[in-house]
């Protein structure tokens, strides 16, 4: 899979290495911008209140 | 494999010898291979991921709660600089000290939504009961903050034991609560906890209560971790804000 990717990016070792960087920080961002925030309200480890449901 | 790279060979003699023949025989990988090897790289992926969101709760949320939480103290603070006067709510009642826990101030804004307490900040509750506030002759004033990331402004709630101070500061007044009794880990329907008259904790009597909650063990909230205070005295804030002997 990632081996894959690595064939089709263009440029050669150096610009290959430096794109990969770009998309791993890209990745990242999306995760602790979007999936995570999401994803936590749904997950059992941050709920502080009692309440009655 | 070895079928594979024996028939490569055949070939490679049965036709002139190729040059090229190491790079297509890389490509040429079964389809088991191929799947298996798939399959291992989203596996280290998905775990990657997982200690991101590690990384993401217990580190990044805090970073973006204290930031969040310094912006409206400060507000509220400025609001505050003509020294005294009447009680004000815009953005913030006001804030909790507890040296127990020693993390400083925490601002008090109305409500228990997670988006509200993500910003770093604590929250009295305004559902399932609603709240009393200090100001109030009798009643439970009920707080409610993170453990864990957002802040983490109640994560050494362990740490309070009977006899400390908890102190809310409001524009006008210094409000010195006792804590008497502390609840270690309860259900988190336990309502009950928050009543106007906390039976849980011993007492009988209406009075002006104080109730922080929030959720146990740490990095889970399996439980809900409760301490009680009793008001025990309030003190006019003066013109340098002079904390109570409690805070110095």
């Amino acid at each position: 899979m990632y081996g894959w990717i690595w064939r089709h990016l263009p440029g050669n070792a150096w610009v290959r290495a430096l794109i990969s960087l770009v998309l791993v920080f890209a990745v990242v961002y999306v995760l602790f911008q979007y999936v995570f925030p999401w994803a936590e309200p749904l997950l059992p480890f941050n709920d502080v209140t009692v309440d009655g449901q | 494999m070895a079928a594979t790279t024996e028939d490569d060979e055949k070939q490679a003699q049965a036709e002139t010898p190729a040059p090229a023949a190491p790079a297509p025989r890389r490509r040429a990988r079964g389809p088991l291979a191929t799947a298996v090897s798939v399959f291992g790289e989203l596996l280290i992926t998905a775990g990657i991921v997982l200690g991101l969101f590690v990384v993401y709760s217990l580190w990044w949320t805090n970073v973006v709660a204290d930031r969040e939480a310094h912006k409206q103290s400060e507000k509220v603070r400025d609001r505050w600089a003509g020294g005294p006067g009447s009680v004000d709510t815009r953005g913030g009642i006001g804030f909790l000290h507890v040296p127990a826990m020693g993390n400083g101030e925490i601002l008090v804004k109305p409500g228990t939504d997670s988006k509200l307490l993500n910003d770093g900040v604590a929250g009295y509750y305004k559902k399932p009961v609603k709240s009393a506030l200090p100001q109030d002759k009798k009643g439970n004033f009920a707080l409610a903050a993170h453990r864990d990331g957002h802040g983490a402004k109640f994560h050494k709630i362990d740490k309070i034991k009977k006899g400390d101070a908890i102190v809310y500061e409001s524009r006008d007044k210094w409000y010195v609560y006792k804590v008497y009794a502390t609840l270690p880990s309860t259900s988190k329907y336990n309502v009950k906890v928050l009543d106007p008259i906390p039976k849980e904790s011993g007492a009988r009597k209406p009075g002006r209560y104080i109730t922080l909650t929030t959720c146990t063990p740490v990095f889970t909230s399996t439980y809900r971790y409760v301490v009680w205070g009793k008001l025990e005295r309030i003190e006019k804030v003066d013109h340098d804000r002079t904390p109570p002997a409690e805070l110095q």
